[in-house]
């Protein structure tokens, strides 16, 4: 049987109507892509890039121009492909009246779970978000950090098998920040498939199988992180117990030498995602 | 947590259909949150204020004591129904909207539809809470006033010494005319019609434009030209009036408006007139066909919205 992908995005072209003043402006540009199931996948790109654009229309909350999205095969027309996607969108907002776990029972309702099983399901992801003692506090009194947390319970609630997080960690302290990243890496471990943007690309290099890079609506680079930061014109020797003599003659002496000293791995040195990133939205912006 | 379903294999995934429950949930989340901004309470102490005024006014007799008390409680009723089923309306939609709380509904398994129906009902079952709860106290309050009035009156004709069986029981007529009765209901049952049908209104509006200044404004000139439906019609029917530009001008207010005089009985009640069956289930069944279309046109209107 052909294997579905989580997230596939055909051809997509995004144009928002113009107004009398201002005219038409296409915020993404004929871009597809592809999340298999099980991986971590980065979208990343500066602000205005068509970044969240494209989320929504994954989500179905926007209608492309041009092209098709689907979830695991599901075009995003469609209110079923809803079904098995959690969405954490940035700087997430909840009905301040409610608390945080009848914010998860309002989300787990509205998927269409309910009695014991929902209670047990919210207290689960209370858990897991580590919002249990905060669980009867108004939301309207939850810091950024905790809103972001109960934002991921949310999303989860209905057990999806894909989760799109729109910057995760916008606005969150370090500890808040690694948390989540924990959590997603977590989620991966779990089989959840990730859609992720961010702005921290660090972050994004710990957690990422694939990345898509984007600028000017249009996709600039994609591929597995690995080979994204690998350089291709330089050479990297990792040699144990090298004196500072072998070091001067390396390339003549290391298959001489013999003895202890070995040449244990030869390959291309790596870039940082932060300088890749860098660059490739530079090219886009001079060509 | 179970671990998610890694398998990639083609699944058939079940259609999402309309869901009431999925709708009282975002109903009583709607009902949660115009309690909690106090709405409800502003309505239910406003109403007894208009209560407590139907007292103020010096009176000539019973009847038109009662008579008074009716009219301006039922007409607060009617005014603030609709205050508050309007700015409820514009607010709800685009503050969703503005807090992305609307991302994260409409991203799950949620039909715009059963969105907006939940959001319809949430504002619905406030106001109809407010006024069965207005209602009772009216009835209270009518019970009690008529029963002290029957007896004024009859202490009245007995110092004048004209409290014959006959006297006595014209003014238990008059009294109980004006008194409790099943018109005072009907009334109110009129006023929730009314307001339903502008709420849908409000609804469609807010669904449309993304300022809830205009939403409201809007919404309150076409309760207003709605309640002048007639007006239009004689100005539409009546030859040589206006010429062909403002004739189609007064058929397209009378299309798209609803017509809200329809549902204006309160001054019937107030004169102590009984209301008909048939023209409760008259005004009932108009109320039905405004709201369904009015919905519908939203949903056509909200399910093509760029969010």
């Amino acid at each position: 049987m052909p294997d579905t992908p989580a997230v596939s995005v055909n051809h997509l072209t995004k144009v928002f109507k113009g107004t009398l003043v201002k005219g038409a402006f296409r915020a993404v540009q004929d871009l597809s892509l592809t999340v298999k199931a099980g991986e971590v996948y980065g979208l990343i790109g500066p602000n205005g890039s068509g970044k969240s654009t494209t989320m929504k229309v994954i989500l179905g909350l926007l209608k492309p121009t041009e092209g098709d999205t689907s979830i695991f095969g599901v075009p995003s027309s469609e209110v079923a492909s809803r079904s098995d996607v959690g969405f954490l969108p940035e700087n997430p907002y909840f009905y301040k009246h409610l608390n945080g776990r009848e914010t998860l029972h309002f989300y787990g309702s509205l998927c269409g779970m309910r009695g014991a099983k929902l209670k047990e399901r919210a207290s689960e992801m209370l858990a897991l978000t580590g919002l249990e003692d905060a669980a009867t506090r108004r939301v309207g009194g939850y810091s950024k950090g905790m809103l972001q947390r109960l934002g991921l319970a949310q999303a989860l609630i209905h057990e999806p098998r894909l989760l799109v997080l729109d910057e995760p960690t916008a606005g969150v302290d370090p500890a808040g920040s690694r948390k989540i990243r924990d959590l997603i890496i977590e989620f991966r471990s779990r089989g959840i498939t990730v859609l992720v943007t961010s702005h921290l690309l660090e972050q994004m290099q710990e957690v990422c199988d694939r990345v898509g890079i984007m600028a000017h609506g249009r996709m600039v680079r994609e591929g597995r992180l690995e080979d994204l930061i690998a350089v291709e014109n330089q050479t990297e020797m990792v040699i144990e117990n090298a004196s500072p003599a072998l070091l001067a003659q390396i390339d003549a002496l290391v298959k001489a030498t013999g003895g202890d000293t070995r040449l244990l791995r030869s390959g291309h040195p790596r870039t940082t995602l932060e300088r890749l990133f860098l660059e490739a939205t530079n090219e886009a912006k001079k060509s | 947590m179970s671990d998610a379903t890694t398998s990639s294999a083609v699944t058939k995934t079940p259609k999402v259909r309309f869901s009431p429950q999925r709708v009282w949930t975002m109903a009583m989340a709607t009902v949660t949150q115009l309690i909690r901004m106090k709405i409800l309470a502003f309505l239910v102490l406003f109403c007894l204020l208009a209560v407590g005024a139907g007292f103020a006014f010096s009176v000539i007799n019973p009847e038109q004591q009662l008579s008074l008390l009716k009219s301006v409680t039922l007409g607060a009723l009617q005014i603030f129904s609709i205050v508050i089923g309007v700015v409820s309306t514009a607010l709800l939609l685009p503050k969703d909207l503005e807090d992305r709380t609307l991302y994260t509904i409409l991203s799950k398994p949620v039909p715009r539809f059963d969105y907006l129906l939940g959001k319809l009902i949430g504002v619905l079952m406030l106001i109809g809470g407010g006024l069965i709860v207005m209602d009772a106290v009216l009835s209270l309050i009518l019970w009690m006033r008529q029963s002290l009035l029957f007896d004024e009156a009859v202490d009245h004709l007995r110092m004048e010494k004209m409290d014959s069986a006959e006297a006595v029981t014209q003014m238990r007529e008059i009294v109980a005319r004006q008194g409790l009765t099943w018109n005072l209901h009907w009334a109110v049952w009129a006023i929730f019609l009314k307001a339903t049908v502008v709420t849908t209104v409000a609804l469609l509006l807010s669904s449309i434009a993304s300022s809830t200044l205009f939403t409201i404004v809007i919404t309150f000139c076409v309760t207003i030209i709605g309640h002048g439906e007639a007006l239009i019609r004689e100005f539409f029917f009546t030859p040589n009036l206006s010429g062909m530009t403002g004739r189609t001008a007064a058929l397209m207010l009378a299309a798209i408006c609803p017509d809200l005089a329809q549902f204006d009985i309160v001054d019937s009640v107030v004169n102590g007139e009984i209301v008909p069956w048939a023209a409760v289930l008259n005004m009932t069944s108009l109320a039905a066909i405004y709201v369904t279309v009015y919905m519908f046109i939203t949903h056509l209107v909200f399910a093509e919205k760029e969010l």
